[in-house]
């Protein structure tokens, strides 16, 4: 694999790198892995006490594996693409012999038996452990709180929620902490916080990326996606996981892309698709501007924008939650019985919503995925992506969030995840992108919405996006 | 099945489960799932016999030309 953005000749600040920029830097021995992990290292130490990315922080662990990465080096031995990059991920991908603790009570001790296998592809390229990265309790619930952890906190303003579930993914990649980390997606868990927190995030299509060795909570919604600071970063890691995996048996078989070459194709010629009705409805307006401004450029830049009827949407959103609520109940049952305490308070109810969904209509809900998904392809003919906001307002506070098993809890996560759980739904894949900021300073982001195993072209637009514009390059002041 | 839910039904469907939920607990509950079931209501009940889940990976990989 070629990495195409080289480092600059200069580093100040080894941290401040996108991820394809320091793994090239190391490889050409400008930075070794030791510098780059404490670059790292030390905007963690100051971060963590205020935004609490990290759920464990491995420090020594993470520089030994940054000296043996520098001594292979030395001798000539690069072990992949990623050789000597520190990262963390979102603490649910198995790491044979560490605690992954889900975020979760339940699993405060749990040592994983095996690695995951995006971890373990990523693991092949190089890459050096940092720790573990904040989620919301088993991936369950959008905003980033977590009552065994504490919330994450968001970098661009600590009162503010970072978005869940791949919270600390979110924050962390957010405050240039790790290059970048990995999240999950079942309802909007990458890209909500990626929006919320001005990064960029990939949610892939269902069947792109090994699941096996990740903790499940929805098998038919769930996947597995990097978040960084760049379309381009995500594409490299995306390059680096996709394919084929005896472990999950539902991953496709099919060839995996050239998603790196894809980032360096123009817009010009490529068709976004804006909906008429549903995700331009009822939007924060700042929201409302970013989607405006998103359009003005891809034009700008020679995409061709087309108006897009899309169906109904609710049916859909409604079907996903009808899945996820269901799957992730028989997934915690015993759990439940047998230590309720364990879990939290908005968890262990919305595990108990799942009881209620009747057998038939779950089942209802799995049939009508196929000509939902044919019905939405159709609408799209023609389309390569089509453009909307990720969630219809900027990151809510902490304190309004906070709502554990209340009865309006559930209504709150509806309205957070409105506008993302329709390509869960669907097992679309969906590049969320830096757009914008609010008066007060909070990012925005948009989703681009593509079609099954059309990565290559998401990621064609988001980097051309990225390309055109500097939200991107936006970062926070470390507290 | 579009028939509304009830607190009553909730708690019947989890004491099959082996779950012993409060009246409070099972009115909560319809207070958070009865929305969902209600926008899913008009697909429900209409899909033809012949559909199975699967048609949803030949749709996605088809598209794909997999």
């Amino acid at each position: 694999m070629t990495l195409h953005s080289p480092a600059p000749a200069r580093i100040d600040d080894p941290a401040l790198l996108s991820l394809t920029e320091v793994a090239a830097a190391i490889r050409a021995r400008r930075l070794s892995a030791r510098e780059a992990t404490e670059a790292c290292l030390a905007r963690i130490a100051r971060a963590q006490p205020v935004l609490n990315a990290f759920i464990s922080i491995e420090a020594e662990g993470a520089l030994k594996a940054a000296d043996a990465a520098d001594a292979a080096l030395a001798r000539g031995d690069v072990k992949g693409p990623l050789h000597g990059v520190p990262l963390a991920h979102k603490d649910m991908y198995y790491d044979a012999g560490h605690v992954v603790t889900c975020g979760s009570n339940l699993r405060r001790d749990f040592v994983a038996p095996v690695t995951s296998t995006a971890l373990q592809r990523l693991k092949d390229a190089g890459t050096v452990r940092l720790g573990a990265l904040h989620m919301v309790e088993f991936a369950f619930g959008p905003t980033g709180h977590n009552p065994h952890y504490g919330p994450a906190r968001n970098a661009w303003n600590p009162d503010h929620v970072t978005g869940g579930s791949s919270s600390g993914s979110g924050a962390a990649v957010a405050s240039r902490l790790t290059y970048a980390a990995l999240g999950s997606d079942t309802g909007g868990s990458i890209r909500l916080p990626a929006h919320f927190c001005g990064v960029s995030g990939l949610k892939t299509t269902v069947g792109l990326v090994s699941r096996a060795g990740a903790m499940p909570l929805s098998q038919s919604l769930d996947t597995v996606g990097p978040m960084a600071r760049t379309v381009e970063d995500c594409a490299l890691l995306l390059a680096l996981m996709a394919g084929a995996d005896p472990a999950d048996p539902t991953c496709a078989t099919r060839p995996v892309p050239d998603y790196g070459a894809a980032t360096r194709l123009p817009l010009a010629g490529r068709t976004i698709g804006i909906p008429e009705s549903f995700y331009v409805d009822d939007l924060d307006a700042d929201v409302a501007e970013a989607m405006d401004t998103a359009i003005v450029l891809f034009a700008q830049a020679g995409a061709r924008i087309v108006p897009v009827r899309l169906p109904d949407q609710p049916p859909l959103s409604a079907a996903s939650t009808v899945i996820l609520l269901s799957e992730a109940a028989a997934f915690h049952a015993q759990g439940l019985a047998s230590r309720p305490e364990d879990y939290g308070d908005q968890v262990r109810a919305r595990i108990e919503n799942g009881f209620a969904i009747p057998a038939v209509t779950y089942l209802e809900a799995l049939r009508w995925r196929g000509p939902a998904l044919a019905a939405h392809l159709e609408a799209i003919k023609g389309i390569d992506a089509v453009l909307a906001p990720a969630a219809p307002m900027p990151a809510p506070t902490i304190a309004e969030t906070d709502l554990g098993g209340a009865p309006n809890a559930e209504a709150m996560i509806q309205r957070l995840t409105r506008f993302t759980r329709p390509v869960n739904y669907l097992g679309l894949p969906a590049v969320s992108i830096p757009a914008g900021f609010t008066n007060s300073g909070l990012p925005v982001g948009l989703q681009l919405m593509g079609r099954p195993f059309g990565e290559a072209d998401l990621v064609t637009l988001g980097a051309g996006f990225q390309r055109e514009s500097d939200f991107h390059l936006q970062m926070p002041e470390l507290p | 099945m579009t028939a509304p839910l009830t607190a009553e039904a909730v708690r019947a469907t989890a004491t099959t489960a082996g779950l012993d939920f409060s009246p409070e607990t099972a009115a909560r509950i319809v207070t958070a799932i009865a929305p969902a079931l209600a926008a899913f209501a008009p697909i429900a009940g209409t899909l033809p016999l012949d559909l199975e889940p699967a048609t949803f990976q030949r749709v996605q990989r088809q598209e794909d030309g997999e």
